[in-house]
């Protein structure tokens, strides 16, 4: 098995004290950083995929997550001022009114992993702080609104609508648990997606489109 | 007529049942027990384990806070500095309410019920948050287990206290295991860490007179009844339609009885109608049965988050009993 292909089964097996070493190993070895990190990245789009068929569950997911961020530290100082390494800056939150953090933190770490820099604006976020984040924030590419809540629904239309009318072009994608396909659409939001896993798919795929 | 009492007995025990069971009307909740600090809407409150709790008004539910300033568990290899169990409340005065209120409940036509929460799997992360706890079942599983034993040690002793007082006949107990879409966490981890855990805590009241465990997990955890089973409980309370109860219950049937199968996010919103609540209903009777099976929302106590909810169920499940039964 080339150095490579055991970082992709140890970030896979969420092995946060072995990436790092086989990372260095990899450099060592000569391959090239972008090589290693879209190794890992398509490491976690089958993580992302076995989480989205129920094969395997949060813990797994969260793991392989903290495996991949340990090896990412290790190429960092290599890719300074490397954007092609990034598919962007993506702004997620939970939209006003809403404190539910759970869903919104394993998005955020699966589109981390898909290769997207991350800004959480956490919680019982108000849309016009989303639309402030995207002002201050470089390269945003896609916004990710959460909504847990029945009660929460019409914030999650505002937050959506709110970012639209300020960025008609940029991508949002929505997600939470009555949250449906057609109230996305309804809402006017680029894209949603049931779970963490497909989440990370459907990011990269509005970025890339 | 059957009691309520004989009406649930008959149902979940595969026999000749009048009617279907109204949600909760067979536990008469016994709320006044001392079990700790419980948040409420508007509240920011810190309970006796020292997690914080904020409820923000208008919303459903309370949260703990786990940012660096509120976070009871900062190092799970360091839990037994950390950790301290509140004392359990053993003044008369502290029962009183409590115990005047389980006597003056008539326990043919009902039973006293306990309601319990939260559960083992929910401090873990009250205490760490879920991504600290579920990450250090693999990391520091050691460190794991001896919390879980912990705050089991801490529930029994609870128990004791209040079974001595209340003797309860049933008890209602919270512990949610998973989303709307799967558990949190494999069978083959649930196994390890919990379903131990639970047959000790479940045993204690089955082996002090308790007749009946209720287990609140509104969610999706089908893949967890086995273990349910194991740890002796009787009825799934909150099972979502991602389940799918029917197969539940073709499957199970006999070893644990459903309650739910009307997500109570479907119901129980602001522009709810009667005319919603009934479809709901009708579609839940009409495709899990007499048996095994008891209608009602997903919500975790005897009470819709929206006024007349809660009651326009149960004239639907009414309504229901009428045609089928």
């Amino acid at each position: 098995m080339s150095k490579i292909e055991e970082v992709k089964a140890k970030v896979e097996a969420g092995k946060s004290k072995l990436v790092p070493v086989l990372v260095q190993e990899a450099l060592d070895e000569g391959s090239a950083p972008a090589e290693i990190l879209q190794a890992m990245v398509d490491s976690m789009g089958v993580v992302g995929d076995k989480f989205s068929s129920g094969e395997i569950f949060v813990p797994e997911m969260l793991i392989a997550a903290k495996a991949m961020s340990k090896g990412v530290e290790v190429l960092k100082p290599l890719m300074a001022g490397d954007g092609s390494a990034s598919l962007g800056t993506c702004i997620i939150g939970t939209v006003a009114g809403d404190l539910h953090d759970i869903g919104k933190n394993l998005v955020s770490m699966m589109i981390e992993s898909a290769g997207f820099d991350m800004v959480d604006l956490g919680v019982d976020v108000p849309a016009d702080t989303f639309v402030q984040a995207v002002r201050d924030n470089a390269n945003v590419k896609l916004v990710a609104c959460s909504g847990l809540l029945t009660t929460t629904m019409p914030a999650l239309k505002e937050a959506v609508q709110t970012i639209k009318t300020a960025y008609p072009d940029l991508k949002v994608i929505v997600g939470g648990a009555p949250v449906t396909p057609e109230y996305a659409t309804e809402v006017g939001a680029d894209g949603y997606a049931p779970d963490a896993g497909s989440a990370a798919v459907k990011a990269k795929e509005l970025v890339t489109a | 007529m059957l009691t309520k009492r004989q009406n649930l007995l008959e149902t979940i025990k595969g026999g000749n049942p009048d009617r279907f069971v109204k949600q909760y009307e067979f536990m008469n909740l016994i709320m006044e027990a001392p079990i700790g600090a419980m948040c409420g809407p508007g509240q920011t409150i810190k309970n006796g384990w020292g997690i914080t709790f904020t409820w923000p008004e208008g919303q459903l539910g309370g949260f703990p806070i786990h940012d660096d300033a509120h976070k009871v568990l900062k190092d799970i290899t360091d839990w037994r500095s950390q950790v301290k169990a509140p004392a359990v409340e053993s003044s008369d005065e502290a029962w009183a309410a409590a115990v005047a209120h389980a006597n003056a409940v008539d326990r043919n036509e009902e039973f006293v019920t306990a309601f319990v929460a939260p559960g083992i799997f929910e401090m873990t992360h009250h205490l760490m948050s879920m991504e600290d706890a579920l990450m250090a079942l693999y990391e520091e599983p050691e460190a794991m287990h001896d919390l879980i034993d912990y705050l089991v040690e801490y529930e029994l002793a609870y128990a004791e206290e209040m079974v001595s007082r209340l003797h309860p006949d049933c008890i209602f107990h919270h512990d949610d295991w998973g989303s709307q879409r799967s558990s949190f966490v494999s069978p083959e981890m649930f196994e390890e860490f919990f379903v131990p855990a639970y047959k000790k805590i479940y045993g204690f009241y089955k082996d002090n007179g308790v007749e009946l465990i209720v287990h609140h997990s509104d969610s999706y955890a089908a893949n967890l009844v086995p273990a349910m089973i194991e740890m002796g409980i009787d009825i799934w309370q909150g099972v979502m339609t991602t389940n799918n109860v029917p197969e539940l219950i073709k499957k199970y049937g006999g070893q644990i009885s459903f309650m739910g199968d009307i997500d109570s996010g479907v119901i129980d919103f602001p522009g709810w109608t009667p005319e919603i609540v009934f479809e709901k209903t009708k579609e839940a009777c009409e495709r899990c049965g007499k048996l095994y099976f008891i209608p009602g929302a997903s919500h975790g106590l005897n009470f819709g988050c929206f006024p007349g909810v809660y009651e326009s169920n149960d004239e639907a499940i009414d309504k229901m009993s009428a045609l089928m039964f």
